[in-house]
């Protein structure tokens, strides 16, 4: 088992934007299990219209995607972990296809991910799986393209204005 | 949809002309940059794809279509607070299915190909 402090010495990303919480097994460069529990104290509840019925509780169709490929980068990076976006090589989605939604995720779900690579080329890797709450699919990733690449194309590409903000 | 449960603050602007396309500024307080990334802010491709929904819900060709499925995108280029993205969109009715096609770009460029596929309200999407 991998707990959060593991995936944070993995993953660059941070609340609110860690989307990972526990890596329940993983076999490096082959698949791996890992779960997010979803809660309405997360900020994107915040203006939320008192009343709101379930339906419209349901956790965001991007963000179950988000935390899967979130998922996914523990395993692309576990052999060579850079939780820093600045330097060396970095995660970069290159492509998201066949994804599909088949239920809404409430708060109090713990999404189970299953994550299968299917390939990896020399800085290029696609994985494939879904995640389930309860048992029951919810969400279907027929290819995620995910890319390494050096930091420096990323910041190159950084507008002027905010590479003064970073300094 | 002001208040619904979403990872962006901001919401697209559709065009007054009804030309399928809508403009939205990624303010820098946007809740996610905090995390994504600590002193490197770069808005996540999947709140990009967000847009493209919300511009999509705001242009419904019908009402009751919800998301059903992210048929494919491409990622082009990077994001930053302080961008302006545009979004270009057509919607397509094809066996039943409606689906939508979307580009969406800052000044520097097409930042994101979408293509998203919706769906009346089902048995199958019911909690």
């Amino acid at each position: 088992m991998i707990t959060v402090a593991g995936i944070k010495r993995v993953l660059p990303h941070r609340y609110p934007m860690l989307l990972v919480d526990r890596v329940d097994d993983l076999v490096p460069g082959e698949r791996l299990t890992a779960r997010k529990a979803v809660t309405a104290n997360e900020p994107w509840y915040q203006d939320l219209p008192e009343g709101a019925d379930d339906r419209e509780h349901a956790y965001p169709s991007v963000l179950l995607v988000e935390s899967w490929c979130q998922a996914a980068g523990v395993l692309a990076a576990w052999d060579l972990p850079n939780p820093d976006v600045l330097t060396g090589q970095v995660m970069l989605f290159g492509g998201i296809a066949d994804v599909v939604f088949h239920h809404p995720v409430l708060p109090g779900d713990v999404l189970v991910h299953h994550v299968r690579l299917v390939r990896s080329f020399s800085d290029t890797v696609i994985f494939e799986g879904e995640a389930a709450v309860d048992g029951r699919t919810v969400l279907e990733i027929g290819r995620v393209v995910m890319a390494m690449r050096p930091a420096t194309e990323l910041t190159a590409e950084q507008p002027a204005v905010s590479t003064k903000e970073i300094g | 949809m002001p208040g619904a449960v979403s990872p962006v603050r901001g919401r697209p602007e559709p065009a007054a002309d009804g030309a399928g396309t809508a403009a939205v500024l990624v303010a820098a307080d946007e809740p996610v940059f905090p995390g994504h990334y600590p002193g490197f802010p770069i808005f996540p491709g999947v709140c990009v794809v967000e847009h493209v929904h919300l511009t999509a819900l705001a242009t419904l060709p019908k009402p009751g279509l919800r998301l059903a499925a992210i048929e494919s995108t491409r990622f082009l280029s990077p994001v930053f607070p302080g961008d302006r993205l545009e979004v270009e969109l057509a919607w397509q009715e094809k066996d039943g299915a409606w689906r939508c096609r979307a580009v969406a770009g800052t000044a520097r460029g097409q930042a994101a190909a979408v293509r998203l596929r919706f769906t009346e309200e089902t048995e199958e999407g019911e909690l």
